[in-house]
């Protein structure tokens, strides 16, 4: 491995893609909206109307009597209002799906835009000529997004923390975020799928011929992701700490394998012909 | 002079197309060598198959010694290539791309990159966005990125492509000093046959993937010069002749007469012949420039 062309790869990507509008919008945007806007309206709007009175609030009603006695029934049970009790499951749990499509955006965008983007800008043949090995290349690239993806996905944390907790404590007179499921979330949930969305797009980039190609195939990695939200709000998964646990874990299994494979057959030759050509 | 590149036998295809088949050459340490031919006939293939970039499918390739497909990378750290669309970022200034090849290639002269700068005219415009740079300076920022790392062969594809006459001259005085004062040797690629006939050491002509002629100017003009035109500037008309000049003389025009001779040994001869009846100002043999070479080849190798 070559550790001074991998800085120099990571670097040299970072740049690109903060200097490119095309990529960098959407990056910044879908975290605002998620994680500022979406909150604060919510948090706004829980202060005029009654959550618990809005349609369609069933199943989440049904799951308040079926959480497991300990201490999230505990705190819910102290704040004595089904609209306090709702908030606060909409921030702690609701929002942690909504959460992951940040990173996982940031990852897929840029990871998309690797190898592809070096191809539209005709520059992969004289970065395939350097004295630089595949491997090492490969790992600037996955660093590049990964950093990019982590820093949005702490940076989006604590900006929503510092939403949600400036916004809530008048309803509540303490802090109501973070439980202890966005830890996980943060720091073994979001670099593992991040990573595994990082190879899966690296992978898909390194073999189709333009970036636009390369990132229609990342809603591969996001759907599961929807399908998280949609269990949430409909009361069919519940994402405590465990949950989250099995879902890293499996994140990270599957990109482990992944990288197994990609390592074995990741190959100069075959990335030159199929992309230069 | 050590053997530095040695080509035998060598085939590549893509896609069921064949692109290089049963091509031999060798290049010795210190030459400069063109290698000539029309579009698809494989000189850029060649140049990727040397650096090790693509795999050939039959042959033996060696650089440095080394085969480029177990040490590619070894090849490549020696060897400085510029390829034909020169492989900038377009959205990196002038001196941002150049830092980032200089990390890529392990340069440890941090003055590097500002001589090449100035080197090559860059110095005033290494802020500015490749984006913005005209096709001659992505040219010359594209031949400093070449270099960053002092290569002992330098391939250059198609090097003075987008250069303006000045501009081509000032690369190709460049390129002969690197080569004497550094003993670099070059392999280039081009189309443009007059900048380099004083250039090169010696060419490659290519056709259908093979090297189908190979030899210095003068060793294929040997072979393929069967007839000499030569134009000579004089005072002597036509009628002052004598009828064995005459029956040598193809053209005749103010102050200027051109005869054909057999071999080029009877120059000599035509010049003295000519002394005798009058002054002779200039005397140059035509047709045996590398662009009439070139056609002579591709017509004998049809």
């Amino acid at each position: 491995m070559n550790r001074r062309a991998i800085h120099a790869i990571a670097k040299k990507d970072l740049w690109s893609i903060t200097s490119n509008v095309q990529i960098f919008l959407p990056i910044i945007i879908v975290p605002l909206i998620l994680l500022v806007l979406l909150p604060a309206g919510l948090l706004i709007a829980a202060r005029y109307f009654d959550l618990s009175q809005t349609t369609n609030m069933e199943p989440i009603l049904n799951m308040f009597a079926q959480l497991p006695e300990g201490s999230l029934k505990v705190t819910l049970d102290s704040f004595g209002d089904v609209n306090k009790q709702m908030i606060f499951l909409f921030i702690n749990y609701f929002f942690a799906p909504l959460f992951l499509l940040v990173p996982i955006m940031a990852a897929s965008l840029v990871a998309a835009n690797s190898f592809a983007g070096e191809k539209e800008r005709r520059t992969l043949e004289s970065l395939l000529f350097a004295p630089v090995d595949i491997f090492s290349l490969f790992f600037g690239k996955v660093l590049a997004a990964f950093i990019l993806a982590m820093a949005l996905a702490i940076g989006g944390f604590v900006l929503f923390g510092l939403v949600v907790n400036v916004l809530a404590y008048p309803l509540f007179n303490q802090l109501i975020f973070p439980e202890p499921n966005w830890w996980v979330l943060i720091f073994f949930v979001s670099p593992a799928l991040s990573f595994l969305t990082i190879l899966f797009n690296i992978f898909v980039s390194a073999k189709v011929k333009g970036f636009q190609e390369a990132n229609q195939m990342s809603v591969f990695i996001v759907l599961p992701i929807i399908g998280l939200v949609l269990s949430q709000v409909t009361g069919a998964l519940f994402l405590d700490s465990l949950v989250l646990w099995i879902i890293g874990l499996v994140a990270l299994l599957v990109a482990l394998i992944v990288l197994w494979r990609m390592l074995k057959h990741f190959d100069r030759n075959k990335l030159f012909e199929s992309q230069i050509f | 002079m050590e053997q530095i590149i040695s080509v035998s036998g060598v085939y590549k295809s893509y896609q069921k197309e064949q692109a290089i088949k049963d091509l031999n050459f060798s290049t010795k340490e210190g030459e400069i060598v063109g290698l000539l031919g029309p579009n698809g006939c494989g000189k850029t293939t060649t140049v990727r198959l040397l650096n090790g970039v693509i795999a050939a499918e039959q042959g033996k390739i060696e650089v440095f010694g080394l085969d480029p497909k177990e040490a590619g990378d070894k090849i490549r750290l020696l060897s400085g290539v510029l390829t034909e669309s020169a492989g900038l970022y377009p959205n990196l200034s002038g001196k941002a791309n150049l830092e980032f090849f200089y990390e890529l290639y392990g340069v440890e002269q941090k003055e590097r990159i500002d001589n090449l700068l100035k080197d090559f005219g860059l110095w005033e415009h290494k802020d500015k966005k490749v984006g913005s740079y005209s096709t001659g300076m992505k040219k010359r920022l594209g031949i400093a990125k070449a270099l960053l790392h002092s290569p002992r062969l330098l391939f250059l594809d198609e090097p003075t492509n987008g250069l303006d006459p000045e501009g081509a001259r000032d690369l190709l005085e460049y390129i002969a000093r690197l080569n004497e004062e550094k003993g670099v040797t070059v392999l280039i690629c081009t189309h443009i046959l007059t900048h380099i006939e004083t250039l090169c050491d010696r060419f490659l002509f290519m056709a259908d993937g093979t090297v189908i002629e190979e030899g210095t100017l003068s060793q294929i003009e040997a072979k393929y010069l069967k007839e000499f035109l030569i134009e000579i500037e004089t005072d002597i008309t036509e009628y002052a002749l004598s009828s064995d000049l005459r029956e040598e003389l193809v053209e005749s025009n103010s102050n200027k007469l051109i005869f054909k001779v057999k071999r080029k040994e009877h120059i000599p001869d035509l010049l003295k012949a000519l002394l005798e009846l009058g002054p002779v100002y200039t005397s140059r043999i035509l047709g045996r420039d590398l662009e009439t070479m070139y056609f002579k080849i591709r017509e004998a190798k049809k």
